[in-house]
């Protein structure tokens, strides 16, 4: 399988603590990757070097053939990393379509010119952005709701809307920043298959940072397991259930006595 | 906005022209030129503050780049000639999106208060400048502008401008560069992660804001013809903060209707009666502060005047008829 991220002992320190030690992991081609960890972990310190929020102190990231640490999150979205947030940031007072044309709009080649003077070729490019965000709206049955404000949305569907407009940016890797939080059982359950599906249909790698064990167990195809800022444990989900160090992370040390 | 409204409003602008310049004395000429130079300058920080969300009291230092620029400008190199000073105003305008350039630098990192207090820093460094430079007059100014000739002169120009100011503003703000300031201003993190290039977005707004401030300024300068470092004051910055928040923070058309207002209204209240208080000085804030009480998104909101929606409004108003 091709690696599409390669991740080499990264460290980051905030002052004197160390959030992130030594962390080693790949993520492979169309793979479904979890990422989990008991708060505290330092989950979101990766999955904030990853995408250009923070800087590592040392260590690599290498996303296909282009080293990560020093570009700005934009960049690093326009090289084909797209992410959702764990408390959804839309873009509240605009409308669910330009939600999604922000991110397509992008990697589109518009000019200065032709957009102050509206020239024809401007508005044909501009019509077939807007039918391309409408296409993809309908995909996840939202494209009704295009002229609504993101804000008035409910919050499965502002969820929904998140992906498809991190979608909307083309990525080849989709990083889930704990998209199953504040849903119940149901919700959860549809949310699965939406994360299956898209997979397919758009060919994606995906990184999933995710509290519900339920949910990672039974969708992940590997498992890398973070505590106190180290990697304790990787491997396929039947293989971390059963490991001693993550049930010592979960559960603390004497649940193991009791265990043996 | 499609071409029958365009054509209504030039007919409309050269209607306003005619008669003002034919029927109407002086007094109300100087008025309706002050109001396009104000509409202009609020437009363009509009851009920034109501469209990119970026909060700036400096309005009054571009304004004062561009009016002094213009005037010296077309003092010693076009030897006050009138129909040389459109360019020397676009020079004006450059300087100031120039300096646009170099605030914006440090300072793009910024926000809210912050980016309020460097663009208010800004503008003071602006102004005690020319107040120790002497060769553009220090304290004392600089005089002998050279001005438009006649009031049909001065008003089409001005108009002119002020209509190449909204045609280009309102085409950026409804294309893919006022949608990232868009982005932005609704969450930073969300469009910077969107692949919005936030820092250089901004950018670029500060200096087309700041590019219009400047015109708006070198307007100024040549209409009054006589420029202090005074006039270009925080009182200034305020006025057309106020025109901006007044018309809706990001629509243009409405900062013009401000801008009418608010150049029209401490003149209608010059007529009530004044003892020994001016009693306009109290009536005018009070109305400020209640239209901020009750319409704090400004009059129109982010929309234009026409993308407003009346229906909804009639009804209000009527369903208070009613209960009242």
């Amino acid at each position: 399988m091709r690696t599409v991220m390669e991740i080499k002992n990264l460290n980051l320190a905030f002052g004197g603590l160390k959030a992130v030690q030594d962390v080693s992991f790949n993520i492979f081609e169309n793979e479904l990757l979890g990422l989990i960890g008991p708060n505290g972990a330092g989950k979101t310190t990766v999955f904030n070097m990853i995408t250009g929020f923070y800087r590592p102190d040392s260590g690599d990231i290498n996303f296909v053939d282009q080293r990560l640490n020093d570009k700005s999150p934009d960049e690093i979205n326009r090289l084909g990393i797209s992410r959702t947030f764990q408390n959804i940031r839309l873009f509240n007072k605009l409308t669910v379509l330009e939600n999604v044309l922000i991110a397509l709009q992008q990697k589109e080649k518009l000019g200065w010119f032709e957009s102050v003077f509206q020239t024809k070729s401007y508005l044909l490019k501009e019509a077939s952005l807007k039918k391309r965000s409408l296409e993809l709206l309908k995909i996840f049955d939202l494209d009704h709701l295009a002229e609504e404000f993101a804000v008035n949305l409910p919050y499965g569907r502002q969820r929904k809307l998140e992906i498809v407009r991190a979608l909307a940016s083309k990525p080849k890797l989709l990083i889930l920043d704990e998209p199953a939080a504040g849903m119940n059982i149901s919700e959860t359950d549809d949310l699965k298959k939406l994360i299956l599906f898209i997979k397919e249909k758009f060919n994606l790698t995906v990184l999933l940072i995710e509290h519900d064990m339920k949910l990672v167990m039974n969708l992940c195809d590997r498992i890398v397991v973070l505590n106190q800022g180290q990697k304790i444990a990787e491997g396929r989900p039947d293989q971390i259930k059963a490991n001693e160090d993550v049930i010592v992370a979960y559960l603390g040390q004497r649940s193991r006595k009791a265990q043996t | 906005m499609n071409k029958k409204k365009t054509l209504i409003l030039i007919i409309a602008f050269v209607v306003i022209g005619s008669v003002v310049g034919f029927f109407l004395n002086s007094y109300i000429e100087t008025l309706v030129i002050t109001f396009l130079i104000t509409a202009m300058a609020g437009m363009g920080l509009n851009f920034i503050t109501g469209v990119a969300n970026q909060f700036s009291l400096g309005i009054a230092g571009f304004m004062a780049l561009g009016a002094y620029t213009s005037a010296v400008l077309s003092k010693l190199v076009f030897n006050d000639q009138w129909y040389f000073v459109p360019i020397t105003i676009l020079a004006g305008g450059l300087v100031a999106a120039v300096a646009g350039y170099l605030v914006s630098l440090p300072s793009f990192r910024l926000k809210g208060d912050y980016l309020a207090i460097v663009t208010l820093g800004f503008a003071e460094i602006v102004r005690v400048m020319l107040l120790n430079w002497n060769f553009v007059g220090g304290p004392r100014g600089y005089n002998f502008i050279v001005k438009w000739p006649n009031f049909l002169a001065a008003y089409s120009i001005t108009g002119l401008f002020l209509m190449i100011t909204f045609f280009v503003l309102y085409h950026l703000k409804i294309s893919w560069f006022g949608r990232n300031l868009w982005a932005l201003n609704e969450d930073e993190i969300a469009a910077e992660v969107m692949g919005t290039p936030v820092a250089n977005s901004k950018r670029l707004a500060f200096m087309i804001s700041s590019l219009f401030s400047g015109i708006a300024g070198g307007f100024y300068a040549h209409h009054m013809g006589y420029i202090s470092p005074g006039s270009f004051g925080f009182i200034m910055s305020v006025q057309i903060l106020i025109i901006a928040v007044l018309g809706g923070l990001g629509s243009l058309s409405g900062s013009i209707v401000a801008a009418a207002v608010l150049t029209a209204l401490p003149e209608l209240l010059r007529s009530l009666p004044t003892g020994d208080t001016d009693i306009r000085m109290i009536v005018f804030p009070i109305l400020l502060i209640s239209l901020m009480i009750w319409k704090p998104s400004g009059l129109f909101g982010r929309e234009e005047i026409w993308r407003v929606d009346w229906s909804k409004i009639k009804k209000l108003v009527s369903k208070k008829g009613v209960s009242s």
